[in-house]
């Protein structure tokens, strides 16, 4: 695992001068070019925004969080149970699919309004859109995972004298590990909009979305480039958060040997 | 060319003078696909501790065998018997092992060797120790803790053979397990085979499409034509063992292929 950080140390000081050079470039065009920083605010504004309103920003920070994290963690474990039951049960399959389908294929914005509606200024309505755009690739790719299990694997086992619920646990589940955390990626970096729909639309509670609407609507340019860039961690952190568990939970994907916690050794006698 | 009968000597199962009671019996087997017939009148009695290569051509009903004496598919008539029981249709009485070595890439070489135990069970520590010993002593102690894909084909298909012999059956099916491999690799195994049926003595149905693979292998060649699968010739391999890789050039050898080559391409 050293090997494989220590081989993402080199792209990882390639990206931070990448994005040094675009703050300077940036900087530099708006100094040139003489625009407003209503306008467009020249990246140092933006970050003395930040630094200068963080105590409010920190707590906004947290609310958005909140309401990612929680939304996620329940989209992600309904989309899981869910593509277990449709993998296991062809006719829920069917039944289920066009549904979903259907349920990604309406504009988040629309449902939004709605759900307000039913559930009021609360939190509820805000998990409700993370968790409906986080469930979906994770049903998807959860799918793939059961379905890619060999029938002659699945044979062999019955063959080896394996029942249902062993056969499940032994071969299957550990199939979907891999293309969980695939859907778990993508719905990472998704999910943070879905907590920023839902602050659009109503919100009894500060976020940061709800945040970006009153900066823009102040022509507070700078405090919107400054909760854009925290909605950007927040996204960016979960996507890393979620990738370092992959490489935790799959030790099979990156080494040659089992983890010092699943290797076996000669239990220790004289011989 | 005269064709040298020699006396059955090692290909006896070891340590017996007087012919080893019979293992597993096919008795009078048909299996129909529709209006197709896959396998007529299929027949045979396999010794215990014998090693019993089918050589045919695709289509000739081999992996259908296979499947009914395994009891994944049910005959339409006929039984299958093993040690005096009648095992049709009932999954699970023998082993068997694939071309595809069907390895769980999360799993580590000794976890998939201690599958059956997992399956039936769970792995206990001595299930472990007993699959790490016999691991060690056919060469894959220093990849107990590997995962499969960090293994060569010819290796995971030894982790796929100590699986099968861990399960514990008497009896085991092998289906082309070295199809996939590469003609020197290939060689070695069939050694390396040759070796874990002298140790551990079990019964041994081979699957094959290669003709000097099944001679080198077995005790019995059983020939079978396709369309419908049928036995076509039974021929006793007269090859003492153990069998060195001259054998290969030997005129018994060279006219047992001529004989099994008429009977395939007449």
């Amino acid at each position: 695992m050293n090997t494989r950080f220590g081989a993402a140390a080199g792209p990882f000081l390639i990206w931070v001068v990448a994005m040094v050079l675009i703050l300077v470039a940036w900087q530099v065009l708006v100094w040139v070019s003489g625009l407003p920083p209503y306008v467009i605010p020249p990246p140092a504004l933006a970050f003395q925004t930040l630094f200068d309103n963080w105590p409010r920003l920190s707590v906004l920070t947290g609310q958005t969080l909140y309401e990612t994290a929680i939304g996620y963690v329940l989209g992600a474990l309904i989309g899981f149970l869910l593509a277990l039951a449709m993998g296991q049960i062809r006719v829920v399959q069917r039944l289920v699919m066009p549904a979903l389908i259907i349920s990604q294929a309406v504009p988040i914005v629309a449902i939004a309004a709605p759900l307000v509606i039913i559930f009021g200024f609360g939190i509820t309505p805000k998990l409700i859109i993370v968790a409906w755009i986080v469930f979906f690739p994770v049903v998807v790719n959860v799918l793939d995972g059961l379905a890619s299990v060999d029938r002659d694997m699945l044979n062999l086992a019955r063959l080896m004298g394996g029942g249902g619920l062993r056969t499940f646990a032994i071969v299957k589940l550990p199939a979907c590990i891999g293309p969980l955390f695939s859907g778990l990626k993508i719905g990472a970096t998704y999910a943070v909009t879905g907590a920023v729909i839902g602050e659009w639309t109503a919100s009894s509670k500060q976020g940061l979305g709800t945040y970006l609407l009153t900066a823009n609507a102040q022509m507070n340019t700078a405090g919107v480039y400054a909760a854009m860039l925290l909605l950007t961690v927040i996204g960016v952190g979960s996507f890393l958060l979620v990738f370092g568990l992959e490489v935790l939970m799959t030790p099979w994907r990156s080494r040659s040997t089992a983890p010092a916690w699943a290797q076996w050794n000669p239990p220790r006698t004289t011989s | 060319m005269p064709e040298a009968r020699e006396p059955r000597t090692a290909a006896e199962p070891p340590g017996s003078g007087t012919p080893a009671p019979t293992k597993l019996s096919i008795e009078k087997l048909n299996v129909s696909f529709g209006s197709v017939t896959a396998l007529s009148d299929v027949s045979l009695d396999i010794a215990d501790g014998e090693f019993v290569c089918i050589l045919g051509a695709s289509g000739c009903g081999k992996s259908t065998l296979f499947n009914v004496v395994s009891g994944l598919l049910k005959a339409t008539s006929g039984k299958i018997v093993l040690d005096g029981h009648d095992v049709s249709n009932r999954p699970g009485q023998v082993g068997y092992m694939l071309q595809k070595d069907l390895m769980l890439p999360w799993r580590t070489v000794l976890g998939n060797i201690t599958l059956a135990a997992s399956l039936t069970r769970g792995a206990t520590a001595q299930d472990r120790a007993e699959a790490a010993e016999l691991a060690s002593r056919y060469g894959l102690g220093d990849f107990l803790n590997h995962y499969p894909h960090a293994l060569s084909g010819g290796m995971r298909q030894r982790v796929a053979m100590m699986r099968t012999i861990a399960a514990g059956r008497q009896v085991m099916l092998l289906d082309e397990p070295f199809g996939a491999l590469d003609a020197q690799t290939r060689l070695g195994m069939q050694q390396w085979l040759l070796q874990l049926w002298r140790d551990l003595k079990r019964t041994i149905l081979f699957v094959t499409h290669d003709v000097d693979e099944a001679i080198y292998l077995a005790d019995r060649i059983v020939v079978m034509t396709p369309r419908p699968g049928r036995i076509a010739e039974i021929l006793t391999v007269d090859l003492p063992r153990p069998r060195p890789l001259e054998v290969l050039t030997t005129d018994t050898f060279v006219g047992l292929k001529r004989q099994i080559m008429q009977h395939l391409y007449h």
